[in-house]
C-alpha cells in the first residue's frame, strides 16, 4: 500500500510578500500538512513519504491513524509508529514539483534556533573550559533588513546598526557585519559582466537582455519553469548575501587564521528564498563541508530573536562596530543607489553609458510603464544605438519580460527583476506592520529609511577595491570569475500525469 | 406552460464537448471539445453545418471558448496550460497568439466588454487579467491569488470593468482595479460546494451562480448609501445571496446562463438534464423567488457541459454534453 502526504505550498511569486510571513512564522519547524486534496496539481504539491526500514521476507502492515499518523504492524502483531521523512531544502530545489519558495518549506536547519543552539554549544564549551573549540559566530545583515527593524523599532538607520550589533554580540555573536560590503562587489562585478556580454554580443543572440540574479525568489521560478530558455540570460554574478558568504568563508576566515568550517555564517535577510539561495549546492564547500552562508534568518525571525530576550531594540545599549569590513563610515552606514533592491539597473547602466556610450550619466531618468513596478531607463548619444534597460518587479512584469525573451522580442539590454512587488524592501520576510498600521504605510516607512542612507559608488566604499585586490587580484582574474559567479540549472519537469481534472 | 424544442442535433466532437460559444451577432456558435479542436458553426438554409475547424492551437483538451464582443477573435482555453487567441480573417481563423504562464490546466477564458482586457483562470488557483495592446499582443496586467483552489470560471461584468472568477473552494470572488493593481474587493461565500459557473444578467447587478452542492444561487449588488441599509465597505459595493433555488437538479450543475433578451435562466447538470427558469412576475428584488417554467430530462445522454442563450433571437439555446453532441433548442412558451 501506499500513502502518501502532501503539503501544500504558498508561492511567493504569486503572493507577493502578503500574508506569507506570518504563514511560514507559524509553521516553524514542522512541515504543514493539509488535508488531501484530490485537486492538488503536481506542481502544487510536495510528496512526503514515510520512511520504511526494509528488512527482506518481512511483511507487515501500515494503519493509518485517525491522527494522520502511520502504525506499523508486523506479522508478530507489534505496533510502531513510523517517523515521517524530512525534506531538506535541498530536495525542493532538485525537484520541479512547485515554483518554490521557502515560504513553507520548513526550513528547520534554517532558523533562529539554529543560531540559538550554535551560540548555546559555544556557551557550553567555553564553560567546559574548551573555549578554543568554539565557532565564530558571524551575522551579515542586510540593508533591506536594517530599513525594516529601523521601522519597526522607531530608530534611526545608524542606531539601528550599532543596537543590532549590540544585540547579537551579547548573543555571543563574534562579529557583525553589513552586506552592503558584499554588495559593492555584485555591483562592480554586474558592471563588468554587462560589458563583456556586451562585447560577446555581434556572436552571441543569448547575451541580452541580461537579467538580474539576486532575487532567489526569480532564480528559482526561472529555474524549475522556464529553464534553457531564459538561464543563459542570467546575470552570472552572485547575490550579495552569497559574496557575502565568500567573504566570510573565505577572506574573512584567512584573516582570522580560522578554518571555514569553523565559522557559523548567519546573514539577515528581507526574504524567505535567500534561505533556498543559501542551500544551493554551487555554494557549499565540498572540501570543509560547509556552506558559505550557514543559516539566513529573516528580519522577522530577528523581531522573533528581541520578543524571545523580553527586549525592544530601543532598549538595547549599543556597541560600536568594530569589524574587518568597514560598515559605518563617519558615524554612517553607507548605501548605493537606484532603490531599495540592490540598485543593479542604476549601477549598470552608469557604468555602460560611459563605457559603451563615452557619457556619463548625472541622473537616470526612470520612466513608469504599465504599472510602478515596470519602469524603464534609456540613455541616448547621437550616433549610437540607445541603452534601454527595465526595472520589472512582482510575477506579473516578471511574466511579460519572460515572454518577451522567449520570442525574442524584448528591446532591452538589461532588466532588474525582484520577485516580489516593490522589490526587496517589501520582500517576505519583513517585519509586519503594527496593529492598526497598513502594509503601504509600512513599506513607505521603511523604503524612506532605506533610501536615508547616504549612497556612495561601490569603488568609493571604503575597503572594497582594496579587499577586491588582495582578495581575488583585481578585475578579470580568474579568483574573481570563480569566486564572484555562480551558474544555474535547468531542473527538469515532472512528466508524470496524475488524473485530469476538470 | 412552456417547452424546450431540439432544433438539431450536431456531432459536434469525437470526445467530450466542453462548450458551446455564440458569437455576438448570434449568426455562429462555436464549440471545443476533448478532441483539442474548435469547431465553428453556421446556418446553411435551415440547417445547421459546420462551417471551419480550428486545429493544432492546443496540445490538450480545450476546455473553454470566448468570442470577443467586436466578433473578430476567440480565445480558447486548454488544459495544455495556454490560452489561444484566433483573428477571423475572410471567413478564417489563424492563431495569432498564445499566451503563456498559466502553471497548468487553463479553465476558462473571457473578454472583457470593451476588448482591451482578456481573463483567464486556471487550475493552478489563480486569476490572470491580459491587456490586448494595438499590435495584437497581449500582456500580463496582473495575476490574481486570491482563490484557495482550482478556479473553474471568470467573467466579466457587463456594464462595468469588474470582474468575476467561481472556484473549487466554493466562493465568488470579484475583482476591480485599484491604482497600480487589480486587487479582489468581494467574496461571495454561500454555496457548499464547488461554483461551476457565474453569469451576471444584462444590468451587471445581479449574478446568477451555479454549483456541485445542486443549487442555483441569485446575488443582488447593493452600492453604497443603499437604500436597504445593507452595509458596504469604503466604495465598494456589497454583494448578498437573495435567493437559493434547489430541489430540482439531481446532480451537480455545471453551467447557467442568464438571456440578456428575456430574462430567462438556463441551467445544465451531470443528471443530463437542462431546466429553464423564469423570475416570479412582480417577485421582491431583494428577496426574489423563481419559477420552473420546463425541463428536458435527457436532453444529452451523458451530463451537459455547457448551455448558452443566442444573444440575439431569443429563446434559441445551444448545449453541448460529454456525449460529444451539440444541440440547439428553442424555448416555446405556450402560455398565452
Amino acid at each position: 500500500m501506499q500513502s502518501l502526504f502532501y503539503f501544500h505550498f504558498p508561492c511567493m511569486l504569486h503572493n507577493g510578500s502578503c500574508d506569507l510571513a506570518i504563514m511560514a512564522s507559524n509553521f516553524s519547524g514542522a512541515l504543514q500538512l493539509t488535508d488531501l486534496n484530490d485537486f492538488i496539481t503536481p506542481s502544487q504539491e510536495c510528496i512526503k513519504p514515510v520512511t520504511i526500514e526494509r528488512k527482506p521476507g518481512k511483511v507487515g502492515k501500515i494503519r493509518i491513524e485517525d491522527d494522520g499518523s502511520y502504525m506499523e504492524i508486523t506479522n508478530e502483531g507489534v505496533e510502531r509508529k513510523l517517523q515521517k521523512a524530512k525534506i531538506t531544502l535541498n530536495d525542493c530545489l532538485a525537484c520541479s514539483g512547485c515554483i518554490t519558495s521557502a515560504e513553507s518549506v520548513l526550513i528547520t536547519q534554517q532558523s533562529q534556533d539554529e543560531l540559538y543552539k550554535v551560540l548555546q554549544e559555544n556557551a557550553q564549551l567555553l564553560q567546559a573550559g574548551n573555549g578554543e573549540a568554539q565557532r565564530t559566530v558571524v551575522v551579515s545583515i542586510s540593508p533591506q533588513s536594517r530599513a525594516s527593524i529601523a521601522a519597526k523599532y522607531k530608530l534611526s538607520i545608524n542606531d539601528t546598526a550599532l543596537r543590532l550589533n549590540g544585540f547579537f554580540q551579547r548573543l555571543g555573536v563574534h562579529h557583525v557585519l553589513d552586506t552592503t560590503f558584499a554588495r559593492n562587489f555584485s555591483l562592480l562585478e554586474s558592471c563588468q559582466e554587462f560589458i563583456q556580454r556586451f562585447k560577446e554580443s555581434e556572436t552571441n543572440k543569448t547575451v541580452f537582455p541580461m537579467l538580474a540574479s539576486a532575487c532567489p525568489g526569480w532564480i528559482c521560478y526561472a529555474e524549475k519553469t522556464h529553464g534553457t530558455y531564459i538561464l543563459p540570460y542570467i546575470s552570472t554574478t552572485k547575490s550579495p548575501q552569497q559574496i557575502m558568504g565568500s567573504l566570510v568563508k573565505d577572506y574573512l576566515a584567512n584573516q582570522l587564521g580560522i578554518p571555514p568550517d569553523k565559522i557559523y555564517h548567519v546573514t539577515v535577510m528581507p526574504c524567505y528564498d535567500k534561505k533556498l539561495e543559501a542551500s544551493r549546492s554551487d555554494f557549499y564547500n565540498d572540501m570543509y563541508r560547509t556552506r558559505d552562508v550557514d543559516c539566513v534568518i529573516t528580519s522577522g525571525e530577528v523581531e522573533k530573536m528581541l520578543e524571545q530576550e523580553g527586549v525592544s531594540l530601543s532598549q538595547v545599549e549599543p556597541l560600536p562596530l568594530t569589524s574587518n569590513f568597514p560598515c559605518l563610515v563617519n558615524g554612517d552606514v553607507l548605501s548605493h543607489m537606484g532603490g531599495g533592491s540592490g540598485g543593479y539597473l542604476e549601477h549598470v547602466m552608469r557604468f555602460a553609458a560611459s563605457q559603451i556610450l563615452g557619457h556619463p550619466v548625472d541622473r537616470l531618468q526612470y520612466k513608469t510603464l504599465r504599472n510602478q513596478d515596470f519602469q524603464e531607463v534609456t540613455v541616448e548619444v547621437s550616433g549610437k544605438p540607445p541603452l534601454k534597460m527595465a526595472l520589472a518587479y512582482g510575477f506579473r512584469n516578471i511574466q511579460n519580460i519572460v515572454q518577451k525573451v522567449k520570442r525574442g522580442k524584448c528591446p532591452y539590454h538589461f532588466v532588474e527583476i525582484m520577485a516580489c512587488p516593490s522589490g526587496c524592501n517589501n520582500g517576505g520576510g519583513q517585519i509586519r506592520p503594527d496593529d492598526g498600521e497598513n502594509n503601504k504605510d509600512r513599506l513607505q516607512t521603511v523604503t524612506d529609511l532605506y533610501n536615508s542612507m547616504p549612497s556612495v559608488t561601490p569603488d568609493n566604499y571604503s575597503g572594497v577595491m582594496d579587499v577586491y585586490n588582495e582578495w581575488l587580484g583585481g578585475f578579470g582574474s580568474e579568483k574573481a570569475r570563480t569566486i564572484l559567479h555562480t551558474q544555474y540549472h535547468e531542473v527538469e519537469k515532472m512528466t508524470n500525469a496524475l488524473a485530469i481534472k476538470w | 406552460m412552456a417547452k424546450l424544442e431540439c432544433v438539431t442535433t450536431l456531432e459536434g466532437h469525437v470526445d467530450r464537448a466542453w462548450c458551446v460559444a455564440w458569437n455576438p451577432s448570434g449568426t455562429l456558435l462555436a464549440s471545443c471539445g476533448g478532441d483539442k479542436t474548435i469547431k465553428i458553426w453556421g446556418q446553411e438554409g435551415e440547417n445547421w453545418v459546420c462551417k471551419t475547424v480550428l486545429t493544432e492551437g492546443h496540445q490538450r483538451t480545450v476546455r473553454k471558448i470566448s468570442w470577443s464582443p467586436c466578433g473578430n477573435y476567440i480565445a480558447s482555453a486548454s488544459f495544455d496550460a495556454t490560452v489561444a487567441v484566433w483573428s477571423r480573417k475572410e471567413g478564417d481563423f489563424e492563431c495569432i497568439a498564445t499566451l503563456e504562464g498559466h502553471e497548468n490546466e487553463v479553465k476558462s477564458v473571457a473578454w472583457s466588454v470593451s476588448g482591451s482586457l482578456l481573463a483567464t483562470c486556471s487550475r493552478d488557483k489563480s486569476v490572470w487579467i491580459w491587456e490586448v495592446t494595438e499590435d495584437e499582443d497581449f500582456e500580463c496586467a496582473s495575476v490574481l491569488s486570491s482563490h484557495t483552489q482550482d478556479v473553474k470560471h471568470v467573467t466579466w461584468n457587463p456594464i462595468k470593468e469588474v470582474l468575476a472568477s467561481c472556484s473549487y473552494d466554493d466562493t465568488i470572488k470579484m475583482f476591480k482595479e485599484e491604482i497600480d493593481d487589480w486587487t479582489c474587493f468581494a467574496t461571495l461565500e454561500s454555496h457548499q460546494s464547488t461554483v461551476w459557473k457565474i453569469c451576471f444578467d444584462q444590468s451587471g447587478s445581479r449574478l446568477a451562480s451555479c454549483s456541485d452542492d445542486k443549487t442555483i444561487k441569485i446575488w443582488q449588488e447593493y452600492l453604497p448609501d443603499n437604500q436597504e441599509g445593507v452595509v458596504t465597505t469604503g466604495n465598494n459595493a456589497t454583494w448578498k445571496c437573495v435567493c437559493t433555488i434547489s430541489g430540482y437538479h439531481d446532480r451537480v450543475i455545471y453551467d447557467i446562463d442568464w438571456s440578456h433578451l428575456n430574462g430567462l435562466l438556463v441551467s445544465s447538470s451531470g443528471d443530463d438534464s437542462i431546466k429553464v427558469f423564469k423570475e416570479t412576475d412582480g417577485s421582491d428584488k431583494n428577496a426574489p423567488s423563481f419559477t420552473p417554467m420546463c425541463s428536458v430530462n435527457k436532453a444529452h445522454s451523458q451530463d451537459v457541459n455547457s448551455v448558452v442563450w443566442n444573444p440575439k433571437v431569443e429563446g434559441l439555446l445551444a448545449s453541448c454534453s460529454d456525449d460529444g453532441d451539440i444541440k440547439i433548442w428553442k424555448y416555446i412558451c405556450t402560455d398565452e
